[in-house]
């Protein structure tokens, strides 16, 4: 059985031998990255700096809270609002893998640039076993290229290290635990962000959208476990479909997007069962979505396939 | 402690089987397909799973070096998915491409009594699929063990050998009864 000390214990050992000069940690605040870089924190003190990017495609408040949290957890550490840099990268860009690139490119040249000043030589990821299984090799097809495997640039500088890769999500969470981390239990969310949660170009006014979006899925479904009324979805989020359909608001002919609500059951995302919401729940998501993004969304469905056939994100 | 390693036939699950075992306190370890077999004998190995992966072969009869391990082993081994293809073909059997391919949840149902592989298993239970292919003609010296309601040979195994092969997954969380199957296996391993 994996044993979540002895992995910590081994872990810290393995990164003061292998790190021997500085490094930075790419640091999105979910559960990867935050048992990351306080096992290298633990690891090698000082030496390290947290480095969170805006991408632009982040939730309601993330970095913001992100920026709160390394803080608390004492780590040295940059902010950097990268937003424009990632909405003119994916301009006119529709295609889901060379989104995925795209945004894992630009991650690692931002790294590069602070690595640059600061005179790093280590590049430390949250990578869990399904993002380097799911990006494919010789050997495995290509899923989908998570953006710290499959995304990163051929002629990178810096020397990758990613103390997670053996293990998955279920097992980081029981690390986090023992190092008695508060983000523990937060949901998935992946490193290319709102950008894949919107089907086609990941404009910013489209982002907004599904940020709202997202925001309300999240809220209502958090309210909907914490009252008792369902089992806490694995991930649960909204997705943005650019297609339009008829809808009538006010007596007048609506034409507006549509809104796919997405929550599924699993331990390791490997597989994955949609979650049963409760019919009143739906509602809520339903009423408070349509209410509050009106002009922009008249249609809310929802997702009911299991991985396989289908994966968990939508690109 | 029993030694079974786990043959990556490029799978996007081959590393659960080899997570499954581990939580199992077997002693394993992934290796690649192209491994040779004295090597693995070498390493006095009781048992191997052959994983699945993208390979078809229904279309091709290739999987790397499964097939010595196939000739040459005197221990138990356990094809999944692609790999209890492969082993059906190599004894014999016939797989084609699956009229209804299958994938995620789907109702498996045990045709046999006393297999010690579905020890512990009920009658019908939830098994996870993702097939594009499958076996259509048993090979001779095989005993057709369950079937799903669009796949009719879901599990079998040799007459006189410990050799096992299940179309279905049972290294992934979903599949209900999967880690008993592995108990099962790495038991039939301990012999």
């Amino acid at each position: 059985m994996f044993d979540a000390e002895k992995f910590i214990e081994k872990t810290i050992d393995t990164l003061q031998t292998e790190i021997k000069g500085r490094a930075l940690i790419a640091f999105s605040g979910g559960v990867d990255s935050t048992c990351s870089a306080v096992l290298a924190n633990k690891a090698i003190g000082d030496r390290l700096i947290a480095v969170h990017v805006d991408t632009g495609y982040m939730r309601k408040n993330e970095s913001i809270n992100v920026k709160k949290m390394m803080e608390e957890l004492s780590l040295n550490h940059r902010f950097i609002d990268a937003s424009q840099e990632f909405y003119n990268a994916l301009k006119d860009v529709k295609d889901p893998e060379k989104k995925r690139k795209i945004i894992g490119g630009n991650f690692i040249r931002i790294f590069e640039r602070v690595a640059e000043k600061e005179g790093i030589e280590y590049l430390i990821q949250g990578t869990i076993a399904p993002d380097w299984i799911e990006s494919g090799n010789h050997l495995r097809d290509t899923i989908k290229s998570h953006h710290n495997v499959g995304g990163l640039p051929e002629n990178m500088k810096l020397k990758l290290v990613e103390p997670l890769r053996e293990i998955y999500k279920d097992e980081v969470r029981k690390v986090a635990r023992v190092l008695g981390l508060k983000i523990s239990e937060r949901q998935p969310f992946p490193g290319p962000g709102l950008a894949i949660r919107i089907i086609g170009e990941a404009t910013p006014e489209r982002t907004d959208v599904v940020r709202e979006a997202c925001y309300i899925v999240e809220n209502e479904i958090e309210h909907a476990v914490d009252k008792g009324l369902m089992e806490k979805p694995w991930q649960y989020f909204a997705v943005l479909l650019p297609v339009r359909t008829v809808g009538v608001h006010g007596d007048k002919r609506a034409y507006g997007n549509i809104i796919a609500v997405r929550a599924v059951q699993s331990i390791d995302a490997m597989t994955c069962a949609y979650s049963d919401i409760p019919q009143e729940v739906l509602d809520g998501i339903s009423t408070k979505i349509t209410n509050t993004l009106g002009n922009k969304i008249n249609r809310i469905v929802y997702d009911i396939t299991n991985k396989p056939p289908s994966t968990v994100e939508w690109e | 402690m029993v030694r079974i390693y786990v043959i990556d036939n490029g799978g996007q699950w081959t590393h659960r089987e080899w997570r499954t075992l581990r939580d199992l306190d077997v002693d394993t370890k992934i290796v690649p397909n192209t491994t040779d077999f004295q090597e693995l004998y070498s390493e006095e190995i009781d048992g191997l799973v052959l994983s699945g992966g993208a390979p078809r072969i229904g279309l091709t009869n290739r999987l790397g070096k499964c097939g010595e391990y196939l000739e040459k082993a005197d221990f138990p081994i356990l094809g999944i998915c692609a790999g209890h293809q492969f082993m059906a073909r190599f004894f014999g059997g016939e797989v084609k491409p699956s009229k209804i391919p299958e994938f995620g949840k789907i109702e498996l149902t045990l045709l046999r009594e006393d297999e010690e592989i579905f020890e512990g298993v009920t009658k019908k239970s939830i098994v996870w699929e993702s097939h594009n292919d499958e076996v259509i003609v048993l090979p001779k010296k095989f005993l057709l063990l369950a079937e799903s309601e669009n796949c009719k040979i879901q599990a079998m195994r040799h007459k006189g050998k410990p050799l096992y092969g299940l179309q279905f997954h049972p290294e992934v969380e979903h599949t209900a009864y999967g880690e008993q199957i592995f108990k099962n296996f790495a038991n039939l391993c301990k012999k």
